[in-house]
């Protein structure tokens, strides 16, 4: 078997609330294949977010490690960070969180921007993947343009831009009908059976319970890790 | 990324033109006051190449004081003295000091070439010593009251006859008239001495005496000599009033300086304003860039490019604006028989980097406040 895309080892989180301090993440450990889709789920305040931000690069651990294609990324320094980001992760907001002055291809085209990708190769790559998101007809259209579920298959299609090798969503159907939910998880799982890994945290159970697995959350630690493909596969 | 710099300066243009309007008043301030410096400058530097003459004037001082023309025929016995001869100055305006303005000036008709050194005619001839009522004008003079040679100057004279002063005047024929030389000399009505003499009813009286040492004589020296040989008067040598006027040149210029960088200082916070405004209102945005993979120097060149673009653009108009107006001010000042400003290259480079320098360090402070921004403390509070 090839070496996990994703792990996580002990990884801890306390903040200082005051003088008190808050254990938002205790010890938490896990491996991610390639190609997995998966979602973190649980109360608010359980560490989802937190969990995150510490596989963004958008906060640092108080201790742990978090490995992403073998490479430890929590040893980051501040100025490798961006590079990181750019090259492993691809986010995708609740609030879907695109340029507002910015057209859909606009911001689809920024994130290869800051990866000094070349124009004619980004405008390229911008288009392919708004048409594979449906939204050809919507390239230039600004946010405010767009429905929810537009924008958010926009930030999809942004996460994408420079091939992550993870996606994280945050809460990504937070915002949507259910009808959009729906679509956008569909969209999702097609990503990932096409071996894009993709970790969802979300509250939602219609989101999780179509994913492939489940870790739940609970004051910070992991309360259970259930890999639904593999049981099935295991059962059958 | 200059697109996108070049979208967020059109994005929100009522509050981007203010900040230009800012800059470009600050800048214009910069051209105007640095203009009127650069004039000064250009003026006394101009004036001084034209001066190589060691200047003997009343102890009392340049302006108003007489001398005894007797005392030429002394000053010319010091030894070194090549030759020297006297010179009548009144002011065109009999009734102002003289201080600004056109003024007459009486001199000995073999001597007005040298006096001018290389200054040319751009039309008719120099005086000559059978000249009476005639005079050769400097260029601002002849713009000013639209002269051409053979054309007729009434000059007053103030003559006081006891308890009353008569004015009388009369008109000088034009002969010649000077190209201009950015100097005093364009100013310059020159008529015969002796002519000057009568008119003013001075006779055997000069304002200084101009003396032309030998060519292998210190003028510093000879200048010492000159005081020691000749009584009540005082001889200054080029280079000491070159030294002299310099050290008024400097207050003037510090002056003018000064308040134009007191109003660019104005322009400047005014694009720190704008930029801080536009940052926080952007803290999302940036904190979005930075998740996405922007480096530091990403969102700094986005931020202050930002910021030197208005400054830039506001700079060109400041420029501009000043530069229409020192050049119809310079039209209505000569009309009066002055210029107060000068444009040089000089300036408009220094007025452009003032501006774009003004607009990235205003810019800055805003711009790393934008750069160092936690991305999930900016995503969560947009």
């Amino acid at each position: 078997m090839d070496e996990p895309i994703l792990r996580v080892r002990n990884l801890s989180k306390t903040y200082m609330q005051g003088k008190i301090p808050v254990h938002a993440l205790s010890d938490v450990s896990f491996d991610v294949d390639k190609g997995e889709f998966l979602s973190i789920v649980g109360p608010s305040g359980s560490g989802k977010s937190t969990f995150l931000s510490m596989i963004g690069l958008l906060d640092k651990p108080t201790i742990g490690s978090v490995f992403i294609e073998g490479m430890e990324i929590t040893k980051a320094t501040d100025s490798q960070a961006p590079k990181i980001r750019r090259e492993k992760i691809g986010f995708v907001f609740q609030h879907f969180n695109l340029i507002p002055t910015l057209s859909a291809l606009e911001n689809v085209d920024l994130a290869m921007r800051f990866a000094r990708v070349r124009k004619s190769k980004r405008r390229e790559r911008a288009t392919e993947l708004l048409t594979q998101m449906g939204l050809r007809d919507r390239m230039d259209h600004k946010p405010s343009e767009l429905s929810g579920g537009e924008q958010q298959r926009v930030a999809i299609a942004r996460a994408m831009a420079n091939n992550p090798a993870i996606i994280l969503a945050d809460e990504p159907t937070g915002e949507v009908d259910t009808k959009t939910r729906d679509m956008i998880v569909e969209l999702l799982r097609g990503l990932s059976e096409n071996g894009q890994t993709i970790l969802i945290v979300t509250h939602d159970t219609a989101v999780s319970a179509r994913t492939k697995r489940i870790i739940t959350m609970q004051d910070g630690k992991i309360a259970s890790d259930i890999k639904r493909g593999e049981v099935q596969i295991k059962i059958t | 990324m200059n697109d996108l710099i070049i979208r967020n300066i059109t994005q929100r243009k009522f509050r981007t033109g203010l900040t230009i309007f800012g800059i470009a008043l600050g800048i214009f301030a910069v051209m105007v006051m640095g203009g009127m410096s650069e004039y000064f400058n250009r003026h006394m530097e101009r004036s001084f190449n034209l001066v190589d003459k060691i200047q003997v004037v009343p102890e009392t001082g340049y302006l108003g004081g007489i001398i005894e023309e007797s005392k030429v025929r002394n000053v010319n016995r010091v030894p070194g003295v090549f030759d020297a001869y006297g010179l009548l100055w009144m002011p065109y305006d009999v009734e102002g000091i003289g201080l600004i303005g056109d003024y007459v000036v009486g001199i000995p008709p073999d001597k007005q070439k040298s006096t001018v050194k290389d200054t040319k005619l751009t039309y008719g001839r120099f005086l000559l010593p059978s000249d009476g009522y005639r005079a050769v004008i400097g260029s601002n003079v002849a713009r000013e009251f639209k002269l051409k040679v053979g054309d007729e100057l009434p000059v007053r004279s103030k003559r006081v006859r006891e308890t009353a002063s008569i004015t009388h005047i009369r008109n000088y024929t034009i002969v010649g008239i000077m190209e201009f030389t950015s100097t005093d000399y364009d100013n310059v009505i020159a008529i015969p001495l002796k002519t000057a003499q009568k008119f003013y009813e001075l006779e055997n009286i000069v304002s200084y005496i101009w003396v032309v040492p030998y060519p292998d004589v210190d003028e510093e020296d000879l200048a010492k000599r000159i005081e020691l040989s000749v009584e009540n008067i005082t001889a200054i040598s080029p280079q000491q009033l070159r030294k002299q006027v310099e050290s008024t040149l400097v207050v003037i210029n510090l002056i003018t300086l000064s308040s134009a960088v007191l109003a660019v200082i104005i322009g400047g916070l005014s694009v720190m304003n704008t930029m801080l405004m536009s940052v926080s209102e952007r803290t999302r945005d940036f904190g979005l860039m930075k998740a996405m993979g922007a480096e530091i120097k990403d969102i700094l060149y986005l931020t202050m490019g930002e910021s030197a673009l208005m400054g830039i653009i506001g700079g060109i108009i400041g420029i501009i604006g000043g530069g229409v107006f020192i050049y119809y001010m310079n039209e209505y000042l000569s009309s009066m028989g002055m210029v107060l400003f000068a444009i040089t290259p000089r300036l408009i480079i220094i007025s452009l980097l003032f501006a774009a320098v003004l607009g990235t360090i205003s810019g800055s402070f805003p711009a790393y406040r934008a750069a160092k921004m936690n991305p999930m403390e900016a995503i969560k509070y947009g």
